[in-house]
Parts: structure tokens; C-alpha cells; sequence
């Protein structure tokens, strides 16, 4: 008889609350199920009562961490909609906003990951070091968070000479942290020792999940919408995808790590190519149709659908999550690893439950729920 | 102040993670939460404080009353963001049943969306009495910062664009004894900036002004009020005086031949839309009236 042991919603020191039914034998996990829920605020409904433009504020906040792409995501699929061409500038200053998101994203999470390894100093470094990108945003956009940079038809603040030359200066830091970090990730200390080996997602089970991010490109896959489909400024900027073989949660600590250098690139880049002119245009009217956005958040692809009758309140609005994307990957991690480990592959596809607490798998074969929303 | 270390639990239920992120960054040696002798602890049976983020829905109602309970005394619960304090922008979602103060009682409430780790720190170091420096630079917001609102009284003519394209509800428009009341409701607010930028008047600025707890969310307005102007013939207030001067100015403006009619334009105007299409009736009636004693006679 497997024993079942439980983690969440309330308990662990997970940032957000979630339950994860843990099927265990002998220490080894055999089974999972993952109860969601505790986030769910029906926010696909709440889309539909808004205007475009006021579903701006709504799309940041489905998520505290990656904000900015949300309403990148969403602005884009808006301009779909509305037919309107995004000023070159407006362009180039996605990149850098998105991609400073992406950096204190990234080291946030590493943040969380000294932390359940008990590294206290680490933590408090990369912490420490990461609040610095926030208030760097803050002075940007006005808001730590929820930064509304982005708009239908552009963004909404330029970056002057004089801000240009505050974010270079953060950068310098930056780049410190990502070559201490990936220090960290290739000596004998314990960020190895305790990520080696553990939580394997292979090559074609993470094809096979759809798994998405850098969750799969930890697993050997070179994937990223930024390439694959690119949006923004994205297509005129020279940057490395990352991508590692083992496929464990070291590998995907190493991606993240060396994504954020990549990160400093494409700003690095994107202020010194930034094109004068106007930073935003006034969207037209909605078009009767239906549009698909895709963009590379943080945790890995984002999807928003847009159908429009035409009205300035969209009729429907549906977004696939990264993390939902690789929620089904991290079953299979955990599937036969040691208990032990849980936490730590939990973690590792740095999970977003703000972001997915929106559905209910049922396996259709045998009726069980596999994700309860 | 006693002897009784402070050992803070947070709670999370349908918010964005936002706030969850900021009381982290409270941990930041910067803020000063440790020198305070504040601590984060991970059980609620541990903690004293609960913090609280978040809308609350229906899932977490349960968890969070089974917190509250475990918590030692004195029990002290702050409410941390717009979610937790007034559901903020998922007020209409299905789910929730926040904000948690309907459930347990909340001693403190830190507005926000989120709000400054400066915010969370210094409202509670008030709150127990300690003083904090707050000498650095970081303590300011930056210039161009969100934060709450302020009206300019001089310019503000009460048309309501504000609350039309506010992206959280956060503006209530009511008209009552000759006045018209425009109540901003910062803790509802998600500091878009959509009313700063749509007023016709530049009347609404948001300030960097971020320390906004409070133990009274009843507080957490901006106000402003307006006369009204009454309609000649059916003698009720029907719309905010200056918003029909500055309308009048605008045309006076765009159209220069106009200039000579200000006085007819002022005069139509003091009559209300209602009234305005009885007259209006009345003109085609004996229009009609006229014609038809034309046809007459000449038949
Ligand atoms: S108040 Fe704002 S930042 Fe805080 S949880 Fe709610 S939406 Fe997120
Ligand atoms: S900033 Fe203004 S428009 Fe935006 S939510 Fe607040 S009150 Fe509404």
C-alpha cells in the first residue's frame, strides 16, 4: 500500500499555495496529483466585462512576477485585432522592460531555490542584489510590479538618455550575480551536489508533455517564441538560446543562469540600437475576428486567444500559462524520484500557480482528476 | 514595548503574488524587517502576525480561517494590498468571497498593488510603536511614481472620464443636493494611471505619496466635489457648472464665428437635456401648427 503524503496548500514554504498529493513507496514517488485552486479568481471571465484598454491592468495581474509579458501577450493580440503596427521605438523598449522582467524573475527564483537548499547567504544575496532590478523598474514605469508599460498600440513611457544610463549602471551589477550564480552552478558545492541527477525529464517526454521554457530547453530542446516566432525587436537582436542535455534540475538551474546574461545582451543591444520616434499610436477600432498572440514568458511560452464581435469589450478571452504547459512535465519528474526531492523538482519548473489556477484535468480513460482547478 | 517577538505567516488566496513578492523583498537588509525583530515563519502555529494577500475565494476561505486559528496571541492580523484590503480588480470574479476581513478581523490594512516593501515595513514598525529611519533615498518613490491620487479642485469640473475608463471601479460619480461627489477609492485602485491620463483637465495627478495603512479602509478616499448647475424651467441640478463653462470654451475656441452667440450658447445651456427636448417639441408643434393654417387658407 503506497503511503500519501501530502504537500500544501498552506504548509510549505512554497510562495504560492498548492497541494500536491504525493503517492510513496518506499520513498519513491509512484504517483502525483496536484490540486490547484487556491488562486483561481476567474479572470478569462473578467475579461469579458472590461474594455480593451482597461484589460490592460486585469491581464498584469494575473501574475506578480511576469506581469509585463501578460499584458505584452495581450496588447499584442489586441493589436491583431485592432490592426494597428507598433512604432520601431515601442518595439526596442518592449525588449528591454520584458527582459528585465526576465532577469528578476529568473533570480528571484534562484533566490527560492538557496533558500530551500539552506543557503541563507546565497538567498540573501540574490535577493538582495534582485530588489535592484524592481526599484530600476520603479523608477522606469512607475510601479515595482505592476509596471502597465505596455499598451495596445506601444508602450506608455520612453527611456531617456539619463534612464539609459541607470540601467546600464544596474547591468554592471547584474552581470556580476549571473557569473557568481553560474559559479555556484559548476563547482562541488551544494548547489550541485543537490541538483545533480535529480528530477530527469528526458528529451522526448518533455517533446511529448509539451513542456515549454526553460523547463524544456533544460531538457536538450532549442525552443524559444523569441526565435521561433518572434515578436518585439526580438528578430533584429543577436542572442543565444540556452539550452542544456541533462535534463535534471541542475540543467535547468543552468539555463536560467545563463539566460540572464543573454538577458543583459539583448538590453544591452536594444539601447544601443534604439530607433528615435514615437513610442506609441492610437489603436483603431476591434475588427470582427479572432486572434492567437504568442510570447516567451519567463516560466516559457504564453498564449492568448482574442475573439471580438467587434465591440470595444472583447467576447472571449483565453490564455494558456507557461507553468499549466509544464505542470504535466513535472508529474513525470516526480514520477520515481525520492521523496526526498520533492520540493526541490516542484521548484525547479519554477512553477506560477497565479498564473495556471484556471482548469481541471480529467483524464478522460479513467475519470480521474489529474489537476483540480 | 513587551518582550514578545513578532513572527509574521503569510497567506495567499486568489491574488497575483505581487504582495507575496514584496513582503520577500521586506526581508531585504535594506528594509530593515530584521531590525525591527520581525520574523517570517512558516507555520501558522509559530507566528502571531498573520499577513494576508490576496482576494480570498471560496477555496481558500477555509484554510485561511484554520489559520487564524492557530495563530498565538495577541493574534494581530494585517491586510496587505488592494486584493486583501477591498478585492480590488477581481472584486466581480465568481470565486471570490473576500476580502478576508469578512471572515476574520483585520487590525491593519497596507493599500497598494502592490505596495512599496518601504510601505509594508514602516506600517508596521507605526504600528508597534518603533521608529524607523527613513533617511535613504529609496525611502522617496521615484519621480513619475504611481501612488495616490490627488486632485487639483481648481481644474477638476466633475465630468466622470475618470471613473469611465478606470480599470478597477475605483471611481464613484454621485450627484446629491446640488453637488457632485467624485470619490477615488485608493484601496480599491490598481494605480493604472488611466484617469491621470484621460482627464480633459490634467485635474488628477497620481503622487508619489505611497504610505497609505490604515485601521479604517473606510478612509482610504480621494474626494472632490463640485457645484451643479440647476435647469432654468424644471428647476433640477442636471450637470457640473464648470464641465458647461469649459464645454462652451472649447467651442469658442475651435470655432471663432461662434464668438458672437456666447451669450445665446450660455443661455441654451442653463436649460436641461430634458426640458430642451420639450421645447424643442413645442417649436415643431406650432411649426406644424403654422403650415397647416397655411394649407387651410390656401384651399
Ligand atoms: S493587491 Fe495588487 S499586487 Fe497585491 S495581490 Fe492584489 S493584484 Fe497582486
Ligand atoms: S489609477 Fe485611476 S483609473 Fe487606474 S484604477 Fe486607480 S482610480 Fe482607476
Amino acid at each position: 500500500m503506497p503511503r500519501i503524503v501530502c504537500i500544501g496548500p498552506y504548509k510549505p514554504q512554497l510562495l504560492e499555495p498548492e497541494r500536491f498529493q504525493l503517492f510513496v513507496e518506499n520513498d519513491k514517488i509512484i504517483d502525483v496529483n496536484i490540486e490547484l485552486g487556491y488562486v483561481h479568481r476567474g479572470v478569462e471571465d473578467l475579461f469579458t466585462k472590461r474594455t480593451y484598454m482597461q484589460n490592460l491592468a486585469l491581464a498584469e495581474r494575473i501574475c506578480g512576477i511576469c506581469s509585463g509579458v501578460h499584458t505584452l501577450c495581450y496588447a499584442q493580440t489586441a493589436e491583431s485585432i485592432m490592426d494597428v503596427e507598433v512604432p520601431d521605438r515601442a518595439r526596442y523598449l518592449r525588449c528591454i522592460y520584458m527582459e528585465l522582467e526576465r532577469l528578476h524573475s529568473h533570480f528571484l527564483w534562484f533566490g527560492v531555490l538557496a533558500h530551500t537548499l539552506h543557503e541563507h547567504k546565497v538567498f540573501l544575496k540574490v535577493m538582495t542584489e534582485r530588489e535592484r532590478i524592481q526599484a530600476l523598474l520603479e523608477y522606469l514605469t512607475g510601479n515595482r510590479i505592476h509596471y502597465l508599460i505596455n499598451t495596445v498600440g506601444g508602450v506608455r513611457r520612453d527611456i531617456t538618455p539619463k534612464k539609459a544610463e541607470r540601467i546600464r549602471d544596474v547591468l554592471k551589477d547584474m552581470k556580476d550575480l549571473s557569473n557568481y550564480l553560474l559559479m555556484l552552478l559548476n563547482n562541488d558545492g551544494v548547489f550541485v551536489e543537490k541538483t545533480e541527477g535529480v528530477g530527469v525529464l528526458s528529451r522526448s517526454i518533455a517533446l511529448d508533455v509539451g513542456a515549454v521554457g526553460p523547463t524544456l530547453r533544460g531538457s536538450g530542446v532549442k525552443s524559444d517564441i523569441r526565435r521561433d516566432d518572434s515578436y518585439a525587436a526580438y528578430g533584429e537582436i543577436d542572442f543565444e538560446i540556452t539550452t542544456e542535455d541533462e535534463g535534471d534540475v541542475l540543467a535547468r538551474t543552468r539555463v536560467r543562469a545563463r539566460e540572464t546574461l543573454e538577458s543583459i545582451r539583448i538590453i544591452e543591444q536594444s539601447l544601443q540600437n534604439l530607433p528615435e520616434g514615437e513610442i506609441s499610436v492610437k489603436p483603431g477600432e476591434p475588427l470582427e475576428k479572432e486572434e492567437i498572440g504568442r510570447a516567451e514568458a519567463p516560466r516559457g511560452e504564453l498564449i492568448y486567444y482574442i475573439r471580438s464581435n467587434g465591440t470595444n469589450i472583447p467576447e472571449r478571452v483565453k490564455i494558456r500559462t507557461p507553468s499549466f504547459a509544464n505542470v504535466f512535465a513535472l508529474t513525470e519528474m516526480l514520477r520515481g524520484d525520492n521523496i526526498q526531492n520533492a520540493r526541490l523538482i516542484i521548484e525547479s519548473i519554477d512553477p506560477c500557480f497565479a498564473c495556471t489556477d484556471r482548469i481541471t484535468i480529467i483524464d478522460r480513460n479513467t475519470g480521474r482528476r489529474q489537476i483540480w482547478g | 514595548m513587551a518582550e514578545t517577538k513578532i513572527a509574521v505567516y503569510r497567506f495567499m488566496s486568489a491574488g497575483c503574488n505581487g504582495c507575496d513578492v514584496q513582503i520577500l523583498e521586506c526581508l531585504v537588509p535594506r528594509y530593515k524587517l530584521g531590525e525591527l525583530g520581525i520574523e517570517v515563519v512558516f507555520t501558522p502555529e509559530e507566528a502571531n502576525v498573520l499577513a494576508v494577500t490576496g482576494s480570498l475565494n471560496i477555496k481558500g476561505a477555509e484554510e485561511l480561517k484554520k489559520a487564524y486559528e492557530k495563530l498565538k496571541p495577541p493574534r494581530i492580523v494585517v491586510a496587505i494590498g488592494n486584493c486583501a484590503t477591498t478585492r480590488g480588480i477581481f472584486s466581480e470574479g465568481y470565486p471570490i468571497v473576500g476580502p478576508p476581513d469578512r471572515l476574520i478581523p483585520v487590525s491593519l490594512y497596507i493599500p497598494g498593488c502592490p505596495p512599496r516593501p518601504q510601505a509594508i515595513v514602516s506600517a508596521i514598525a507605526k504600528v508597534l510603536g518603533a521608529h524607523l529611519d527613513e533617511e535613504e533615498d529609496y525611502w522617496k518613490a521615484p519621480e513619475g511614481f504611481r501612488g495616490r491620487h490627488e486632485f487639483d479642485v481648481e481644474k477638476c469640473m466633475a465630468c466622470g472620464a475618470c471613473a469611465q475608463v478606470c480599470s478597477s471601479d475605483a471611481i464613484e460619480v454621485s450627484d446629491s443636493d446640488g453637488k457632485r461627489l467624485i470619490r477615488i477609492n485608493y484601496a480599491r485602485c490598481t494605480f493604472c494611471g488611466f484617469c491621470q491620463d484621460e482627464c480633459p483637465t490634467q485635474a488628477i495627478r497620481l503622487t508619489r505619496e505611497y504610505h497609505l495603512s490604515t485601521d479604517d479602509k473606510e478612509t482610504a478616499y480621494v474626494t472632490n466635489e463640485v457645484e451643479m448647475l440647476r435647469c432654468h424651467i424644471c428647476g433640477s441640478y442636471y450637470v457640473p457648472s464648470e464641465q458647461i463653462k469649459w464645454a462652451i470654451g472649447r467651442i469658442m475656441d475651435k470655432v471663432a464665428a461662434y464668438r458672437d452667440l456666447r451669450k445665446r450658447l450660455e443661455d441654451a445651456m442653463q436649460i436641461c437635456p430634458t426640458c430642451r427636448r420639450k421645447i424643442g417639441n413645442i417649436e415643431n408643434a406650432k411649426r406644424l401648427l403654422a403650415n397647416l393654417t397655411i394649407k387651410t387658407r390656401k384651399s
